[in-house]
C-alpha cells in the first residue's frame, strides 16, 4: 500500500453519505456499519481512479493538516478497509 | 451454492412464471399492513389452518395484492433436518421479479405490473402449511411496505400512552426481554418480532405483525404514532444515548430483513428509513433486567 495504489470499494459494499458519515452495508456479511465523517470522505474518494496520493492532496486543503502526518494515516486506514474487504 | 439448492433438487427447473395446478378453488383476503393481500388457489384444509393463525384479519373485500398458490410435488424438495438450524430462506433478486425458496415452498414475486406473488408448496393440509404461508408472506409483506414507503422491521414494540416504542435490534438484543418486561408492567407489546413502521400523513405509525414471535399477538391492524426507536443493548445499567442520523438509519436498515439484502433496492429502502425518521427521536438504550429503563424513556 502506498500513494500509487488505486482503491475502490468491493463489489459487494454499497454506502451513503448521511450528515456527513457513511452508512456502509457489506452484503456478502450482512453487516451494516456506520463510519465517520473521515472515513466517508475517504470512501467518496476510493473511485477506482484517483490513487491515495490524490487523496491526501484533497484532504490536506479540506483539513488543513500536516501532509505528512496526513499521508501516514490515509494510508494505514486505506489498509485496514483493504484488510477489512471493504476496499480493494 | 447456487439459487435454490439448499432447498430445491432441481433448482433449474423453478417455474419462469406465476403457474401450475392449483391446490383448490378457495380464496383468503387478510388485512394484513400494505393489503389487503389476497391468496387464490388455496384447498380447503389449507384456508381453515391460515385461518387458525390469521382469522382475526380474514376480511370479505378486493385485494391490493394477489397471490396464487399451486400445487409443488413433494420430490422436489429437499428434506432438511432443522435439528439446530437457524431458518432461511434463499433468494434471486432482481428488478422485476424475486425469486425464493425454503422449507416447502417456492415463490414469486413479481413486479410488471404491479406486485404479484405465487407460492408453489408440496403441502396441502396439515400442520405444516401455517408456517409455510406465514414465511412467505413476511417476504411479500416486506416487499409491498417498501413499495408504500414503509418497512418490516425486527424489533419489540410497546404500546404506552398512545404511542408506541420501536426496541430496534437482531436476534438476541433483547427483544423477546424487553417485550416480557413490558408485559410484567401491563403495557401492550404489538410485536417482540416483527413489526411494521409506515408513513401516515407526514408521520409515521407503527404497527404489529402477526408473525411468529415469543409472545401471543396483540391486534396488527392497531396503528399508534412512533413515539421513538430505541436501538437495544444489553447492560448492567440502564443508559439513553441519542443517536445520530446515520446510526438510526443504520439500525434499521439491520433490522430490515429480506429487502435490506436486495442489492437493487439498498438505496431506496436507506431513503425510506432516513424519511420515517424524519423527526422521530432515535436513542442507543443500555438496560439491564432491574426494570429501571422505563423511567429514563422518553415522554410524549
Amino acid at each position: 500500500m502506498n500513494e500509487d495504489t488505486v482503491l475502490k470499494p468491493a463489489p459487494d459494499v454499497r454506502f451513503r453519505i448521511v450528515d456527513g458519515e457513511a452508512v456502509v452495508v457489506r452484503q456478502k456479511s450482512a453487516e451494516v456499519l456506520v463510519m465517520n465523517e473521515v472515513a466517508a470522505r475517504i470512501l467518496t474518494l476510493a473511485d477506482g481512479i484517483r490513487p491515495i496520493g490524490a487523496w491526501v492532496e484533497i484532504l490536506a486543503a479540506e483539513y488543513e493538516v500536516d501532509r505528512g502526518a496526513l499521508e501516514q494515516d490515509v494510508l494505514r486506514f486505506a489498509a485496514e478497509l483493504a484488510a477489512e474487504g471493504i476496499l480493494e | 451454492m447456487s439459487f435454490g439448492s439448499g432447498f430445491l433438487h432441481n433448482p433449474d427447473l423453478f417455474p419462469a412464471r406465476s403457474a401450475g395446478e392449483t391446490w383448490g378453488g378457495r380464496e383468503l383476503v387478510l388485512d394484513l399492513p400494505g393489503g389487503p393481500y389476497g391468496f387464490s388457489g388455496l384447498s380447503a384444509d389449507q384456508v381453515e389452518t391460515a385461518l387458525a393463525r390469521f382469522g382475526d384479519l380474514r376480511v370479505d373485500t378486493e385485494p391490493a395484492v394477489a397471490t396464487s398458490v399451486f400445487r409443488a410435488a413433494a420430490e422436489d424438495f429437499r428434506e432438511i433436518d432443522t435439528r439446530g438450524w437457524e431458518y432461511g430462506l434463499d433468494f434471486d433478486f432482481g428488478p422485476a421479479s424475486l425469486r425464493l425458496a425454503g422449507i416447502g415452498l417456492a415463490g414469486r414475486l413479481d413486479w410488471r405490473p404491479g406486485l404479484r406473488g405465487a407460492l408453489w408448496t408440496p403441502v396441502g393440509e396439515g400442520e405444516r402449511f401455517p408456517g409455510i404461508f406465514e414465511n412467505f408472506c413476511r417476504v411479500l409483506v416486506a416487499y409491498r411496505l417498501h413499495e408504500l414507503g414503509g418497512a418490516v422491521i425486527h424489533g419489540a414494540a410497546v404500546v404506552d400512552g398512545g404511542e408506541a416504542f420501536l426496541f430496534a435490534g437482531r436476534s438476541g438484543a433483547g427483544k423477546s426481554t424487553v417485550s416480557r418486561m413490558a408485559l410484567e408492567r401491563g403495557m401492550t407489546v404489538l410485536s417482540d418480532d416483527l413489526n411494521a413502521l409506515l408513513p401516515s400523513g407526514g408521520n409515521t405509525v407503527l404497527c404489529g405483525l402477526p408473525f411468529t414471535g415469543d409472545l401471543d399477538k396483540a391486534d396488527s391492524r392497531a396503528r399508534y404514532p412512533l413515539r421513538a426507536l430505541l436501538r437495544l443493548e444489553k447492560d448492567t445499567e440502564d443508559r439513553l444515548r441519542p443517536l445520530r442520523r446515520a446510526e438510526s438509519a443504520a439500525c434499521l436498515l439491520a433490522c430490515s430483513p429480506f429487502v435490506n439484502a436486495d442489492p437493487g433496492r439498498h438505496a431506496a429502502v436507506l431513503s425510506t428509513l432516513l424519511d420515517l425518521m424524519e423527526g422521530v427521536p432515535a436513542y442507543a438504550l443500555r438496560f439491564s433486567l432491574a426494570g429501571g429503563m422505563w423511567s429514563i424513556l422518553p415522554e410524549a
